[in-house]
């Protein structure tokens, strides 16, 4: 127990814990943004899968990071659009399409990769660029947490701008009222004149968008090379936090912590002595408690909303 | 017009299956009984003119590991045997459901080798093979059920010493990570081990990397991370970030696949070092100079040569079929690759070393215990022989 305190009391944890969120943060804004207008966004793995490549491909191309990042964005704005054209124009099933985009997305990665380099699981020999970590000017020199939120990635940093985009959409903006409404309740949404399509194709290119630079995250930050099935599952972990935010970005930040923190501890806990299935288990027990809690939270809610409703 | 593409659709996909299924049902039962008569005259021992091998890859080639490995082995016999022997490379990709088809089409070729590898593999040889018996199958890394099996005297299993290349590799790290005048190593006796999963055949690395390291040092202590995955690199990466920056680790040994390509990025960034697995990841990484420099070697299956060794017994009419080889350091079925001395700070005195241990290796005077087969409290007893 002492070691275990030893662990979670040093810097290096916190600042692995924030690594570790981060890519799931990005994908799991982009479903809450999807799932806001009543659309589910599956596809976000291979988004962020797709997002990766083409983040280390145009980085190369160009030999800056930043037109990778936006090659990522513009890549996960197409899947996102795809998606919602399949989906909601001609109608296929929304679950179904999202499925169809990871497995396009995990055999497309690999296709092109094997085209441009030739070779079939990693992108070495492309001389890709990684965008930059950040040295925060006044952070960096507080005690206790200067070590840990200084020095990350700048697209740590700029994850946080989303989540206070998101915010700001959701509960400020017209467009954000109106995804709500379009999410709550298409049908009342439309009799008002509110373009319901128009609407939800946003919500999805913007949901692509964040898995996008979630996936650029990975191969230009967290590694310096995309290689095959590098997102292992993170798009859907991010589906799971979605459930457990409830909807709202800075529920995100929260659920998304709680996983990066689950994982980072199971890794940290590898060096005890405890058999390693067990600590392989804990970031899925972890999943199950936050759903147990989340859920009992939010039937005591409804409990008490239908209360004063009859009241 | 909807209903016209849809019935064009179920037109092409109806004769897309008819064609699919013909193609690999059909000749299989008539040609079996044909060909093992015709052929019954010309027995194996004497070889025809021109000997006809083909691979088959179950999987794609461009992996620069396995799969690549075995082609450099096909090109080493193009080379060795020039016009006596016409090769062919067919990749399988990864549909499996086409594995068992390709194999029975390959073998109703004429060709007289049919060299194809890894445990996706296992049953498909098991269930053509023995109807096949004039064909001489050649199976790696992995060996039929010859027991429980009937008619498998045509098949040839190499299967890898894992356990003797971790041997050197543990060897190697414990050598280095003592030796303080190297950039960032520090005097403790720790080196790391990142595997992929709690599975045998990572084991037997392990196993051979304890041994290898308690070899040198009795005292030697191994940090062992597990990832759980083959593909998950950024999970690969903050474990070998764990052992490298909180547990003492100065070198590592990744055994991961892919996934294990993050220990390179980890060692990259804690400035610390690295050996890689199953390729050159020196020569993977060639285009970076800063990352190669942090592999010091990596622990090898040589495909290649067991296949140019299985041709060259071929040819002089030793190959033992109906068995399982287990080829080692003693048959350069496994080893470490080689450093370049012009960029690497590895002293002479550890490459030195290692060549003696290779040699008692092979002289039998150390013998390096297996993971395969090893029951789980003998395995416990190892690694916690080393916390």
């Amino acid at each position: 127990m002492d070691m275990i305190m030893h662990m979670i009391w040093n810097d290096a944890f916190w600042f692995a814990v924030i690594r570790v969120t981060t890519p799931i943060l990005y994908a799991t804004l982009g479903a809450v943004i999807a799932s806001r207008a009543g659309a589910i966004n599956i596809g976000i793995e291979g988004t962020m899968l797709t997002g990766a490549l083409m983040g280390v491909l145009f980085s190369a191309l160009t030999q800056n990071a930043w037109m990778g990042l936006l090659a990522a964005m513009l890549s996960g704005a197409l899947l996102g659009a795809m998606l919602a054209y399949f989906a909601l124009k001609m109608k296929s099933n929304i679950v179904l399409t999202g499925i169809a985009i990871n497995i396009l997305s995990a055999g497309g990665t690999i296709f092109l990769l094997t085209t441009i380099t030739g070779d079939k699981g990693i992108s070495t020999s492309l001389n890709s660029k990684v965008l930059p970590n950040i040295d925060m000017p006044f952070i960096a020199d507080l005690p206790v947490i200067g070590p840990i939120l200084s020095g990350h990635n700048v697209l740590t940093y700029l994850v946080l701008v989303c989540i206070v985009m998101v915010h700001i959409l959701f509960n400020h903006t017209a467009l954000g009222l109106r995804i709500r409404a379009v999410g709550e309740a298409p049908e009342s949404a439309d009799s008002v004149g509110i373009n319901v399509f128009k609407i939800k194709i946003i919500a999805l290119v913007l949901s692509g968008i964040l898995a996008g630079m979630g996936g650029a995250f990975l191969s230009m930050g967290y590694m310096s090379w995309f290689s095959a099935g590098m997102t292992a599952g993170r798009g859907y972990i991010a589906l799971a936090a979605r459930a457990i935010a409830g909807n709202s970005s800075v529920g995100a930040l929260f659920a998304s912590l709680l996983f990066g923190f689950a994982d980072t501890l199971s890794n940290y806990l590898q060096s005890v002595q405890i058999p390693v299935e067990f600590i392989h288990m804990i970031p899925y027990v972890i999943t199950i408690l936050g759903f147990i809690v989340i859920s009992v939270v939010n039937n005591k809610r409804e409990v008490m909303r239908k209360k004063r409703q009859l009241g | 017009m909807k209903k016209i593409l849809s019935m064009i659709l179920v037109l092409a996909l109806a004769t897309v299956m008819v064609a699919c299924g013909s193609k690999s049902a059909a000749p299989a039962p008539e040609a079996t009984p044909a060909e093992t008569s015709s052929e019954a005259t010309a027995p194996e021992t004497a070889p025809a003119e021109v000997t006809k091998i083909v691979l088959l890859v179950s999987g794609s080639l461009g992996d620069k590991s396995f799969h690549d490995s075995s082609q450099a082995g096909m090109d080493m016999i193009k080379e060795k045997y020039g016009d006596k022997v016409e090769l062919k490379t067919i990749e399988m990709g990864s549909d499996k459901t086409k594995f068992i088809p390709t194999l029975e089409d390959v073998s109703d070729e004429d060709w007289d080798i049919i060299v194809t590898g890894t445990f996706h593999m296992k049953e498909p040889v098991e269930e053509v093979a023995p109807l096949y018996p004039d064909k001489t199958y050649v199976l790696f890394d992995t060996a039929v059920d010859y027991e429980g099996i009937e008619g498998l005297d045509n098949v040839y299993s190499i299967t890898y010493k894992q356990n003797e290349a971790g041997f050197l590799a543990g060897a190697f790290a414990a050598q280095m990570t003592t030796m303080t005048d190297i950039d960032n190593i520090n005097p403790d006796k720790k080196i790391g081990f990142l595997g992929a999963m709690d599975i045998p055949v990572v084991n037997d690395f392990l196993v051979g990397y304890i041994e290898g390291a308690k070899y040198i040092d009795e005292d030697m202590k191994v940090d062992i991370s597990y990832i759980d995955s083959y593909s998950d690199a950024a999970k690969g990466k903050e474990l070998a970030l764990i052992q490298y920056q909180n547990q003492g680790v100065d070198i590592g040994f990744n055994v991961a696949g892919r996934a294990g390509l993050g220990q390179i990025e980890a060692a990259n960034e804690a400035n610390c070092y690295a050996i890689g697995v199953d390729s050159d990841q020196a020569a993977l990484f060639a285009d970076s100079p800063e990352k190669a420099a942090r592999i010091f070697t990596s622990a090898l299956k040589r495909v290649d040569n067991s296949l140019l060794r299985t041709a060259d017994m071929y040819f002089e009419g030793t190959l033992p079929l109906g068995k399982a080889e287990e080829i080692g350091l003693e048959n350069n079925g496994v080893g470490l690759a080689p450093y370049d001395p012009s960029t690497s700070v590895v002293p002479q005195a550890v490459v030195d070393k290692v060549e003696d241990l290779k040699q008692q290796v092979i002289d039998g005077t150390i013998v390096v215990p297996s993971a395969i087969g090893m029951d789980s409290d003998t395995l416990s007893a190892i690694k916690a022989s080393v916390q």
